[in-house]
């Protein structure tokens, strides 16, 4: 790159040339195989260009990442803009001044949007893989060309959405994704509940939008520009002004910086699945398996925390926002591994792991440990995606049954997929040295950190209360996992008929296909499918020690977090020397991944394991019924928000459709109805009383004609006396009077 | 010369549909090809004609281009003017290009009367072309009441079962509301009669009188302002004037729906920019309260009552008293966001909007019912036709990549700067948008198909045509909306002067704003001296 090598005295960002190509080529790839697929009827055309387009993607993600790398650290930020895509003129804000901000179509890549790039493109390009082994069926109708369509609709979404240069590129992607979700979600169309979670994702997700929306037009009147340069360029003025005075209101930095880090992070709620908003999340389980792994674990979920990291020069100012989203988080990740306990549908005990875990990454962010969060917004990613192949693999070997009662002894015949999931559920789980242990451990330390203050305890208590609800859901990770390891892979399996304690069901799972029928033996998934999942494992398995924590400096260094930090608001100058290592987290390691998780996730196989039959597990749900009835309806969450949101809606809808017929038309037509009225008692005057009066004028004259009648009888000698009356009557006024 | 030229090509592009509708008289009643090639051609020529006034439009000037003048009735001072700037050469254009789709999907459909439908369209095309032109007020008047009738007809012959009702109501309500326009418009004449002693019906006097009415009673200015509001109010439709507009869309043929959606309702958000903000900047800010709150009702409500409607046409006809509202709050910002936001939704509403009813009438045409609920699956029979209905559903709600989005964004953006509440009330206006668009999309295209519907063949390559301009321009606007921006940008710096004339006297933050550009991610590091804040080039030495 000669672009690269060419000192630049004033900008911080290098221009560079084909950065447009990294969202760009999946973008061709959907026109082509969208507008081609229908005629061509090539599933290895389809195959090439798709997997082609995201694999090139990942290459030139790779390439520029490692210009990034030879660049000074405090300069590692790459650009293009490629055309002017907002130009609205002048707009008066905060301070009444004016800022002709323009919106670029643009691309940045820098430390942040690069890790995201590569993980998008490459786990993207790992489930791509999959996909062509999972969507064996589909490549037989013509729908299989529009799903891999979708599928690079979304990468190209989903690069806008980390490497656009604005927050209003950020939105493309952020509205794109949902789009894409929408179209996966409700792939198979012809089912109504696949339509119907398609559209709950969409409208749930638009209402966190408004939140987004409401933000980042609070930056735009705070800072007067929505690029991040030049947001970050000053971030710092803006902080160090004494009030900044908005809509007559005038207030502290902060006060402003509470409220748009407020606004975003209900946005950040909707795409990432939290409560109050993550109710899309589990139904999304609709969608083909590998959509919930790429879209709905791995990338688009996570969308919330890369902006919220993307910002953080926001929320580090924002100390009330920030305690918001540690305690939202730690909600979340607490309710959501409860509720994940109970679940039989092996896709949605994983769909409650992916709320509850972007919980514990939200419990980063609001810690302010930027980096810890995302962190595991990668760990994730790894584990996340490989369980949710992995468990794509099972249903797919056990012929579309996602019943996890159903299943069984997997192991045997798909060892494969059962190494690579079991070593994900470490990783989740958070035993060392897996890579959940890191990224977790990592935010939990965080958040008691905050309280235990070196060994002070002066820190809120609000730390201490979410990081216990953060321990009890890391306990119930571990759980669940290793339920849902036992209930799939252990013991033997119970599809075949082979069911001595009557564990299996057979009320129709939510499978998108049910052509169940005859015996079967399951058997491991071909190359394409177990290849990526395996890869995903190892990353599962070794990706912690990208950061492993100062603590255990002899292990690795924090690679991760030094790379991120340039784009990470320092508060005040950091003191030269080495943090001294609190003995508090050692202990606290050790606690968690000897006995903590270990504990829970044996807790598990002694009740649906080293029990076939489940005794113990049912022995409890039999003693605490009302309990295990309330997690297992998710808290009755769906049916509140049916009931006091959804219902409520439409009946205002209809109550508002009445008073539009009868009242506001009714005016109208009534109206109408009104002059008519008038027409006819104009009628009615103008022939009674106008024309009456005319009449009544006619018939007076007449009566008086006829009464003068009398005197023009045509006689002169009548006319002679009357004469000589007259004449008698002058006389006598003349002289009398 | 040259000007002149261009003047006689802009008067081309408008009366040829006018001349074809002549032409078409004198052929006998049963060459229906002829009808409709030939209301065709003239659109379409109408149209290519119009496109190098775009490219041709000087972005720099604010003032009326390709304007000429012919005395008319000079004893009142009435004269035949013409021309246009960016905001009326835009919304020319929409009704250049919604021309040929208007009779190019009524091919089929129309099947009687088939001479006097053609005539009666291509003389309401000219009148809408009309309107954008004229740059008097009493032609303007002219157009504008000339544009009902044709409209009359094609509800009350062509339309559905209630027809009849619909086309007396839609001329007697919009009529009602421009009488009051002709005797606001008379008493602003004859103030200008005596104040300047001239007789001057051009747009340009009336909006000189600003001043003058400014200094006129509360009462006055406010009864005027109103008089011109409700006229333009019923043709928007803003809320509660509005119960006109399902009724006509729902019994007018297809034709009728696309051009009452794409540009019939933009005359009443024309009039606003054009005529009420500029004559009354007073007494419109007097009045913004009220102007905002209906528009926000419009937005809200009009989005709930489509939410429960069984109808497509009348649920889209409902989300169109939403986006107008939106457009509303857009043009009563006042500020060049919201005016540009609002223009744009005009047009993104000119486009999707008639995509909508394009696409209603598609099953229409094959199954004589709109019911949602005689629909379901249909994705799987039709996927060519679901595509684009998806498309055209993205691009109401204000999906990014296609139009609606930029408008919907730059209308909530200029809101939010005038009034944070209002916008933050019209913000979930989009959230009930996308609810009762994707709910009907749902119902329609998705589920299990039933056998009656399994029946129904996929667009036609015509109707492949009709819909084809429509997507690419809903994705062009989409991706690159900058030239379209640039047109309007003189022209509405200007009216936001006309109505704060200090707007643009604030310090502008330019200068500050490229500096931060450049220092972007170096503000992120700690200051390493608390009074060298966000100094680069100190922290430059230290590295």
């Amino acid at each position: 790159m000669n672009e690269s090598s060419i000192p630049h005295l004033m900008a911080v960002s290098h221009s560079v040339s084909y950065l447009w190509l990294i969202p760009f080529l999946p973008l061709f790839g959907f026109l082509i195989n969208g507008l081609t697929g229908k005629y061509l009827r090539n599933n290895q055309l389809v195959n090439g260009i798709a997997l082609g387009s995201v694999g090139v993607s990942f290459l030139l993600s790779a390439f520029y990442f490692f210009q990034l790398l030879q660049l000074p650290e405090a300069s590692r930020s790459l650009h293009q803009s490629l055309w002017t895509w907002f130009d609205v003129g002048g707009a008066r804000i905060a301070g009444n001044v004016l800022t002709y901000a323009t919106v670029e179509w643009a691309y940045k890549f820098d430390v942040l949007s690069a890790t995201m790039a590569l993980l998008v493109t490459g786990a993207g390009f790992l489930i791509h893989l999959f996909s062509t082994g999972y969507m064996e069926e589909e490549q037989k109708d013509h729908r299989y060309y529009r799903f891999m369509a979708y599928l690079n609709l979304f990468i190209f979404s989903m690069l806008n959405l980390v490497l656009g240069a604005n927050i209003l590129m950020m939105f493309l992607g952020w509205e794109g994704v949902g789009l894409c979700s929408y179209l996966l979600i409700g792939f198979y169309f012809d089912k109504t509940y696949a339509g119907d979670a398609a559209k709950k994702a969409f409208v749930t997700n638009r209402i966190g939008d408004f939140g987004f929306m409401l933000g980042f037009f609070l930056i735009f009147m705070v800072f007067g520009s929505l690029d991040f340069d030049t947001l970050m360029g000053s971030a710092r003025s803006i902080m160090s002004s004494q009030s900044i005075t908005l809509f007559g209101h005038t207030a502290t930095p902060t006060f402003w910086m509470n409220l748009i880090g407020g606004c975003l992070f209900v946005g950040a709620m909707g795409k990432s699945a939290q409560i109050p908003l993550y109710v899309w999340l589990p139904d999304a389980m609709a969608g083909p398996t590998p959509v919930s792994a790429l879209i709905h674990a791995a990338t688009m979920v996570t969308s919330g925390l890369y902006m919220i990291t993307r910002l953080n020069f926001i929320f580090i100012n924002a100390p009330a926002a920030l305690h918001l989203i540690l305690f939202v988080g730690a909600l979340t990740a607490l309710m959501a591994a409860s509720m994940g306990l109970a679940q039989n549908d092996i896709k949605k005990v994983l769909a409650y792991s992916t709320v509850s875990q972007l919980g514990f990454m939200f419990m980063g962010m609001g810690a302010g440990a930027f980096t810890a969060g995302m962190f595991h917004v990668f760990t994730h990613a790894f584990f996340k995606a490989c369980l949710f192949l992995g468990s794509g693999s099972v249903i797919m070997a056990c012929h579309h049954e996602q019943d996890m009662r159903n299943m069984g002894g997997l192991r045997k015949y798909m060892p494969w997929t059962f190494w690579s999931m079991l070593l994900s559920t470490f990783a989740i789980a958070g035993i060392f040295p897996f890579s959940g242990f890191f990224s977790k451990d990592e935010i939990l330390w965080k958040v008691f950190e905050e309280w235990y203050q070196g060994g002070t305890y002066q820190g809120s208590t609000l730390y201490l209360a979410t990081w216990l609800m953060g321990m009890v859901a890391a306990f119930f990770t571990a759980f669940y996992m290793m339920r849902l390891i036992c209930m799939t892979f252990l013991g033997n399996y119970r599809g075949n008929g082979d069911d001595p304690y009557h564990l299996t069901v057979h009320e129709e799972a939510h499978g998108h296909d049910h052509h169940q029928g005859g015996t079967h033996v399951p058997h491991e998934v071909p190359w394409n499918m177990w290849v990526p999942v395996f890869i995903l494992a190892l990353l599962a398995v070794g990706g912690g020690f990208l950061n492993v924590p100062h603590a255990l400096h002899f292990l690795g260094h924090s690679y991760f977090s030094e790379w991120i930090s340039p784009i990470l608001y320092q508060v005040a100058s950091i003191p030269e020397g080495i943090e001294a290592v609190s003995k508090m987290e050692y202990v606290l390691m050790i606690w968690a991944t000897v006995i903590w998780a270990p504990g829970a996730m044996a807790l598990a196989y002694w009740m649906y394991a080293s029990d076939p039959s489940w005794s113990r597990a049912q022995a409890f749900v039999k003693n605490y019924p009302g309990l295990f009835e309330w997690v297992h309806a998710r808290y009755y969450i769906d049916e509140f928000y049916e009931a006091l949101i959804i219902k409520p809606m439409k009946r205002l809808g209809g109550q508002l459709w009445s008073f539009d017929t009868w009242v506001v038309d009714g005016m109208v037509n009534g109206a109408s109805r009104a002059t008519l009225l008038l027409a006819d008692l104009s009628y009615w005057f103008d022939t009674y009383i106008v024309d009456g009066l005319v009449n009544f004028v006619a018939w007076i004259f007449q009566q008086f004609a006829s009464l003068f009648k009398a005197f023009q009888s045509g006689r002169v000698q009548n006319y002679a006396f009357v004469m000589l009356l007259g004449f008698v009557l002058l006389i006598f006024f003349k002289f009398l009077v | 010369m040259s000007q002149f030229a261009n003047t006689l090509l802009m008067l081309a592009a408008t009366f040829i549909p006018f001349v074809a509708a002549i032409v078409l008289l004198f052929v006998p009643k049963d060459r229906s090809e002829i009808f409709k090639k030939g209301a065709l051609f003239a659109t379409v020529l109408s149209f290519a004609l119009s496109v190098p006034f775009f490219f041709a439009y000087d972005r720099t000037s604010d003032a009326v281009q390709w304007a000429q003048s012919w005395s008319w009735i000079p004893s009142l001072g009435i004269q035949f003017s013409v021309g246009m700037d960016g905001i009326s050469l835009l919304l020319w254009l929409l009704t250049t290009f919604i021309g040929p789709i208007a009779i190019l999907c009524s091919w089929e459909a129309i099947t009687e009367r088939l001479k006097e439908y053609y005539v009666w369209l291509l003389v309401l095309q000219t009148a809408m072309l009309g309107v954008f032109i004229t740059q008097d007020m009493f032609l303007f008047y002219v157009f504008w009441e000339v544009m009902l009738v044709p409209m009359y007809f094609l509800i009350g012959i062509w339309g559905g079962p209630q027809k009849l009702y619909a086309a007396i109501k839609l001329f007697l309500y919009t009529l009602a509301g421009s009488v009051l326009l002709l005797v606001a418009v008379l008493a602003i004449y004859f103030l200008q009669v005596e104040t300047n002693g001239t007789l001057d019906f051009s747009l340009a006097s009336f909006q000189a009188m600003a001043p003058v009415i400014a200094e006129q009673t509360r009462t006055y200015q406010t009864l005027l302002a109103l008089a011109f509001f409700l006229a333009f109010a019923i043709k928007v439709p803003m809320f509660p004037f509005h119960t006109w507009l399902p009724d006509a869309h729902v019994q007018a043929p297809t034709a009728g729906s696309v051009i009452l959606a794409g540009i019939l309702l933009k005359m009443g958000t024309y009039g606003f920019v054009r005529l009420l903000l500029p004559i009354f900047p007073t007494a419109v800010k007097d009045l913004m309260p009220w102007f905002i709150a209906l528009s926000l009702i419009g937005i809200i409500y009009g989005a709930l009552v489509a939410m429960i409607q069984k109808d497509m046409k009348k649920l889209v006809a409902y989300s169109s008293v939403s986006h107008l509202g939106m457009c509303m709050l857009g043009i009563f910002a006042l500020n060049p966001y919201g005016f540009k936001g609002a223009l744009f939704q005009m047009i993104n509403h000119g486009i999707s909007t008639p995509g909508l009813f394009l696409a209603v009438a598609v099953v229409y045409d094959r199954r004589h019912t709109r019911m949602i609920a005689d629909f379901g699956g249909l994705s799987e029979t039709m996927p060519v036709y679901s595509t684009i209905f998806m498309i055209m559903t993205m691009s109401s709600i204000g999906l990014p990549l296609l139009n609606g989005f930029i408008g919907e964004l730059i209308i909530l953006q200029g809101s939010f700067q005038a009034f944070p509440w209002a916008a933050v009330v019209a913000t979930t206006g989009i959230i009930l948008g996308a609810a009762y668009m994707l709910w009907m999309f749902q119902r329609v295209m998705f589920g299990s198909i039933s056998d009656v519907n399994r029946k129904m063949p996929d667009l036609t390559p015509r109707e492949i045509i009709v819909f084809a301009p429509l997507v690419v321009m809903a994705i062009w606007i989409g991706l690159y909306p900058r030239p379209l921006m640039d047109i309007m940008d003189r022209p509405v710096a200007k009216l936001v002067r006309q109505l704060s004339p200090d707007y643009y006297q604030a310090p502008s933050l330019s200068a500050d704003q490229e500096k931060a550009k450049q220092e972007g991610m170096r503000g992120m590091e700690a200051p390493q001296n608390p009074n060298n804040t966000g100094n680069s080039e100190v922290i430059e030495e230290k590295r």
